[in-house]
């Protein structure tokens, strides 16, 4: 961009040379001494039981065991947007896998040969595996005590079912404006489970010291709200905000999965139960799969009406979401699906019905499109058709009908400025819409696919960011954040942000990594939103050390701050050229008088960021009234795909993804996102494919079974597109991007099937094998 | 990563000293530890005496004498790969080999491992079927030869008794000019268990062999659909004859990684793409080793 | 059960001549872990399938969690730490430049796979870099900028993406 030196460059991250050399450490890499413990846990076997007994005395007097421990050890709950969980299950478990009880041992080998001589007497109950058995009027109730729960204001659990919570959105008439309509198109889409499978396991190490203080390591993606659930948990033991401390370093990979507390708060418990020792607890590949969060699953009834110009007059969308044993944070997935699950259009008739319910499978949780990615897939998969049975052309009908600056949102608010347009246009270009490719080998076709996407962050009114700066003898920076690097980028992009401000190339900055006593308070890094808030908290920081900087200026050199600026780690003067004052000679020492006084002293800024316009008010029965969401960002991606009619087999030729960033303040940062997110995406709808018996089981806990893709399994070619209209309270008029570039992956791949081969696949997965018989029976 | 069972170890120098070792009860071979190190650490097998032949240079050959292609128990995926013996004279080992898991497990995984272990899905069975070969045991007092179509007893489960070791394996070449082809239908294109695999050999005499792996119990010679292929040309007819022939050849079950309809209809795909391919070799016009051809 | 005997094994870890008294149950990624403090070989799945606990033994990649530590009696063991001789390699440096990773757990176990591919092939094609590092699971990066950076460093090209960003504003 014109003017700016760092924002918009495509600066190498600052954290790559210690990724690239082995030196980057994770919480597992951590060296504790030779005092470390070690903890095994205990797992329910069952789907639902009652918990009949426990008997621990064989692994309590096994040598090397310091401590075992049970759930009438910590009767404590916790939950994000709901308290539903425990620590360990208390009277019953409610999915295979649920912890019931550990051990803490000298080493690892200890503690789990002592867990396996736990033995749990329990008493099965009938499990309850999917959403319509869970929503049956004589359904078991898995949490009969649902109405009692705490919660948020913006959540309507009804008790004695085992429904959690009704987003319900009544906008317009949707019988009128289904009447209006030309074509009606009604159809039921399915979405299974699926596992983030983030290369790090989870991992937590615990310590109360014996002074009482509790200091957690902890790979993750949200440390103050880990703090802040371990305080609420725990405060029956006497703990408080105060007294626990919460460090994350590098985090191998979150997508979510990271996010809010899942085993940590196990780990944290049992530091209490062996004072003084640190207590390790790293989950195995299968616990990652099986308990931790899950993307939900989601049964969806979608009915889409519209005009034969092409106007769409109508949309009702019914969204069943099969969200596990604890709801406690997946209850907010669902909530925020239910206020944008129209898509990115203009719909003036809307009605919406998105219902979390309990089943007995692992507990669902925010997931890289927290709910989008999950109800884009029929929804675009609708609109293709929608559009074809219109005899529009599916790019041209959603032209036509995609929402812009102004226009009404589901829930009532205006929508914000987006390059929506300009996405669709440019990816349509990218992969030659409109063109049919011929494919050189007979037995394949080639069928080309498009989607497109928006997301808004899923946030509280009232998270927030804050950020620490401070300068160092030799002219470099520090800033203190409690964002998460996860992996997108966003110490690099902090650095960049203060750099534009303070003239500091970013090799010169280091943004450190969290910890609750020195770091201030970021919410969580999830809802791709840290750029933006953490971003306008990093602007806000480095403008008050800048004004600082000149003040110093101005009180010991006379010089007037309005014609001061920064450049190359100088204060330079627009009326006074010769003035090239090194930001070294003052940011600690300050400047020295000629009477040999000195004035200023080290350089610091702070800043802070919550937005203060949005509110999770609204009307329960409508939805309307609030202003729940900050600001979208939207997109549109293409794919051009050939597929083997015999075997089944996809090889993707192209794809092509626009997404508006607002301003790219490191467009291989983004890049990197709509790259990475892409291959995420295709797998969930190419490969990934859970699978669970019918006792609640997982059946393929592993990477032997659940496939992740290989650098074998890329996309031929990959096309990032990158619009940018600027976002204008964001930094430098940036919003974020990493959620977005897996959503679009497994309608456009629906509907690049559908063009290849006539089928139309409504369930995910979309494999080979769904395609080859498919393709068999149509053929008989 | 916890082992929690424990047991003894002894790296060996000689054949005879390991066969020695072999002889106690509960002792068992250490290869590439492949899949002997996942079972200690899942609790599958709970040895006294882990017997490593690593130290045996012998184990390690790779040679053709008198048409018979020599791999001895050492002998890794990775070596296959690399060696230009076994490029010359059996490039679909080549092929198979490339297609088995990545290379950081093809380095330390063997063949006769693969063998051992005996999992229905093994790539390693169908291609040796083709060969005829045969599974070379040794004891301490004596050895055994014993044909790979008689090997494999069921999933998991092989001819190989208490104290007895395999040293390798034999391919027998043929003498008339041959080409050969193995496809393994995956979940995709990176590492992965076979749902079905399938090696064919075809001969300038048309002799054809052809034997399946992950559709039955254990891989095997499928000597109905051999039966209508040798003797003549391969023909478009003779290929549509086999193909009806692979349901009723075949036994698959449905699990995780491919419901059996599935692996029923693309048996009969590679088939007739296999053999396309391999009627392509032998004419010196087809896809060049090492190939994906599904 | 028998009791497990001790080994005191010699290997030579990094360059480094090494004495460990391991027991046979022990693994070689738990003992150059935990034994040796050696942290770049990371625990991902414990079963072979991700890659991410990678290692050079006697110049080739295996997968330390596969293999036991008394194994590596005798043999020579090189992480990524230990390839960094005189600085960083070219290719690390290019995956510096081009930010080839993101959350960068699956790095070390890359640049090892990618090393020993160079030592054998210098400059090798686009497909070979990926076969290479197949057995290495990356869920954040897409794969292309690390394959990128690869062919960069050995000087052969690019790989098969493109890219087309934007930098206008409209709307």
């Amino acid at each position: 961009m014109t003017g700016r030196h760092y924002v918009g460059n495509r600066e190498p991250r600052i954290d790559g040379r210690d990724k690239v050399s082995g030196a980057a450490h994770f919480v597992d890499d951590l060296e504790f001494g030779p005092d470390l413990l070690h903890a095994a846990v205990v797992e329910s076997p069952h789907a639902h039981a009652r918990i009949v007994a426990i008997d621990t005395a064989a692994a309590a007097a096994m040598p090397g065991v310091i401590a075992v421990v049970t759930g009438a050890d910590f009767p404590f709950t916790f939950g994000l947007y709901m308290k539903d969980r425990y620590v360990f299950a208390q009277d019953r478990v409610r999915f295979v896998g649920e912890q019931v009880a550990a051990v803490v041992a000298r080493d690892p080998a200890k503690a789990k040969r002592a867990a396996a001589a736990i033995k749990v007497t329990y008493d099965k109950l009938p499990a309850v595996l999917d959403v319509e058995r869970a929503m049956a009027d004589d359904a078991d109730l898995i949490h009969p005590d649902l109405g009692e729960y705490p919660h948020v204001p913006w959540f309507f659990p009804r008790g004695g079912t085992n429904v959690a919570h009704w987003r319900k959105i009544r906008k317009g008439d949707p019988e009128a404006g289904f009447a209006e309509a030309d074509v009606v198109l009604e159809d039921t889409y399915t979405v299974p489970r699926y596992a983030h499978c983030a290369i790090e396991p989870h991992v937590v190490v615990a310590k109360q010291d014996h002074a009482g203080r509790l200091t957690v390591w902890a790979a993750s993606q949200s440390p103050y709200i880990q703090r802040d659930l371990f305080a609420d948990a725990l405060s029956p033991l006497g703990l408080t905000h105060h007294d626990i401390r919460v460090i994350t370093p590098y985090v191998g990979g979150g997508f979510g999965g990271k996010a809010g507390v899942t085993m940590e708060i196990i780990g944290a418990a049992l530091a209490t139960a062996v004072k003084g020792h640190p207590v390790k607890l790293r989950w195995t590949r299968e616990q990652e799969f099986y308990n931790t969060y899950q993307r939900q699953g989601v049964v969806a009834r979608l009915k889409v009406g519209a005009k034969a110009d092409g106007t769409i007059t109508a949309l009702e969308h019914v969204l069943q979401w099969d969200a596990g044993a604890y709801v406690e944070y997946g209850a907010n997935v669902v909530n925020a699906a239910g206020l944008s699950a129209t898509g990115p259009y203009r719909i003036p008739n809307v009605g919406i019905d998105s219902v979390c319910v309990y089943t007995n499978l692992p507990p669902g949780g925010p997931y890289r499109g927290f709910g989008y990615s999950e109800f884009h897939f029929g929804l675009e998969s609708h609109m293709t058709r929608l559009a074809q049975q219109l005899g529009i052309d599916p790019v041209e009908f959603r032209r036509i009908n995609a929402i812009a600056e102004g226009d009404t949102l589901p829930y009532g608010a205006a929508m914000n400025a987006s390059g929506l347009r300009e996405a669709i246009d440019r990816t349509a270009a990218a992969i030659d819409w409109g063109t049919d490719e011929e494919s050189f080998d007979p037995r394949t076709r080639i069928g080309k696919g498009f989607a497109l996407f928006w997301k808004a962050p899923a946030m509280p009114p009232n998270a927030s960011s804050a950020a620490f700066l401070k300068f160092n003898e030799d002219g470099s920076i520090n800033i203190t954040v409690s964002g998460m690097e996860i992996g997108q980028g966003y110490l690099t992009v902090m650095a960049q942000i203060a750099a534009e401000v303070l003239g500091v190339p970013p090799s010169k900055i280091r943004v450190e990594t969290p910890d609750t006593d020195r770091n201030p308070y970021e919410w969580q890094t999830v809802a791709s939103h840290i750029t933006w808030s953490c971003g306008n908290a990093v602007l806000a920081a480095a403008g008050e050390a800048r004004d600082r900087i000149f003040e110093v200026v101005r009180r010991a050199r006379g010089y007037d701050p309005s014609t001061l600026y920064l450049e190359d780690e100088k204060v330079k003067c627009t009326d006074v050229p010769e003035l090239q004052l090194p930001l070294s000679d003052l940011v600690t020492s300050g400047l020295a008088m000629e009477d040999g006084t000195w004035r200023g002293g080290p350089i610091v800024g702070s800043g802070t960021y919550m937005p203060e316009f949005t509110s999770a008010l609204s009307n329960p029965e409508t939805g309307q009234g609030g202003h729940p969401n900050v600001h979208y960002t939207t997109g549109a991606a293409g794919i051009v795909l050939e597929v083997d009619l015999e075997t089944g087999r996809m090889k993707v030729r192209k794809v092509a993804l626009a997404v508006d960033a607002g301003t790219a303040i490191n467009p291989t940062m983004v890049e990197g996102q709509i790259t990475g997110g892409v291959l995420q995406g295709l797998a969930t709808v190419l490969y990934e494919d859970m699978r669970f018996d019918d006792e609640g089981r997982l059946c393929n806990p592993n990477f032997t079974d659940y496939k992740i893709p290989t650098s074998l399994d890329t996309p031929d070619v990959v096309i990032p597109i990158i619009i940018e209209v600027p976002q204008p309270d964001g930094p430098f008029g940036a919003r974020g991007v990493g959620e977005h570039t897996m959503i679009p992956a497994a309608p456009m791949v629906a509907n690049a099937v559908a063009d290849a081969t006539g089928l139309r696949v409504t369930s995910m997965p979309i494999t080979a094998e769904k395609v080859a018989l498919a393709k068999l029976e149509a053929s008989t | 990563m916890t082992i929690a069972h424990e047991f003894d170890y002894v790296r060996p120098a000689t054949l005879d000293a390991a066969l020695a070792c072999l002889a106690t009860d509960g002792s068992r071979v250490l290869a590439g530890g492949t899949d002997v190190v996942p079972w200690l650490r899942d609790d599958l097998i709970e040895p006294e005496l882990l017997v490593d032949i690593k130290a045996i240079a012998d184990l390690a050959q790779i040679s053709v004498t008198d048409g018979r292609l020599i791999l001895g128990a050492l002998v890794t995926f990775s070596d296959l790969i690399e060696s230009d013996v076994v490029r010359d004279a059996a490039p679909v080992l080549v092929e198979m080999a490339h297609q088995v898991a990545s290379v950081g497990i093809r380095n330390r995984g063997t063949i006769v491992g693969n063998l051992c272990a005996a999992v229905p899905s093994l790539d390693a069975g169908p291609v040796l079927m083709v060969y005829d070969a045969t599974v070379e045991v040794a004891r301490t007092d004596g050895v055994r030869s014993v044909p790979l179509v008689e090997w494999f007893v069921g999933p998991k489960e092989t001819q190989l008794a208490a104290g007895e070791m395999v040293t390798g394996v034999t391919l027998y070449l043929p003498a008339v000019e041959h080409a050969a082809v193995f496809l393994k239908l995956a979940r995709y294109s990176g590492e992965d268990l076979a749902q079905a695999n399938l090696a064919i050999l075809l001969t300038a005499e048309h002799e054809c062999r052809l034997a399946f792996g992950a559709v039955a119990p254990v891989p095997f010679r499928a000597a109905d659909i051999e039966a209508v292929l040798s003797g003549n040309a391969l023909t478009d007819a003779a290929i549509a004859d086999a193909r009806t022939l692979v349901a009723e050849s075949i036994s698959p079950i449905s699990d995780v990684r491919a419901s059996a309809e599935y692996r029923t209809h693309m048996c009969a795909v590679m088939v007739e793409r296999g053999l396309r391919a391999v009627a392509s070799r032998l004419a010196g016009d087809g896809p060049a080793y090492p190939t994906h051809l599904i | 059960m028998r009791t497990v005997t001790r080994h005191q094994i010699r290997t030579i870890v990094n360059g480094e001549p090494t004495s460990v008294e391991v027991e046979a149950n022990d693994v070689l990624l738990d003992m150059l872990r935990t034994a040796l403090g050696v942290k770049s070989p990371k625990i991902g799945c414990e079963r072979g399938d991700c890659g991410s606990c990678t290692v050079l033994l006697d110049g080739r990649t295996v997968r330390s969690c596969l293999v036991l530590a008394v194994e590596a009696d005798a043999h020579e063991i090189t992480t990524v730490e230990g390839i960094e001789h005189d600085g960083l390699t070219a290719v690390q440096e290019m995956m510096i430049e081009q930010s080839s990773f993101q959350c960068g757990f699956c790095a070390p176990g890359i640049v090892l796979a990618a090393a020993e591919l160079i030592e054998r092939a210098p400059r090798p094609t686009a497909d070979e870099v990926r076969e290479a590092i197949a057995g290495n699971l990356c869920r954040c990066t897409g794969y292309e900028s690390i394959v990128d950076a690869v062919l960069a460093a050995t000087g052969s090209g690019t790989s098969a993406t493109t890219s087309a960003t934007s930098s206008g504003a409209s709307s």
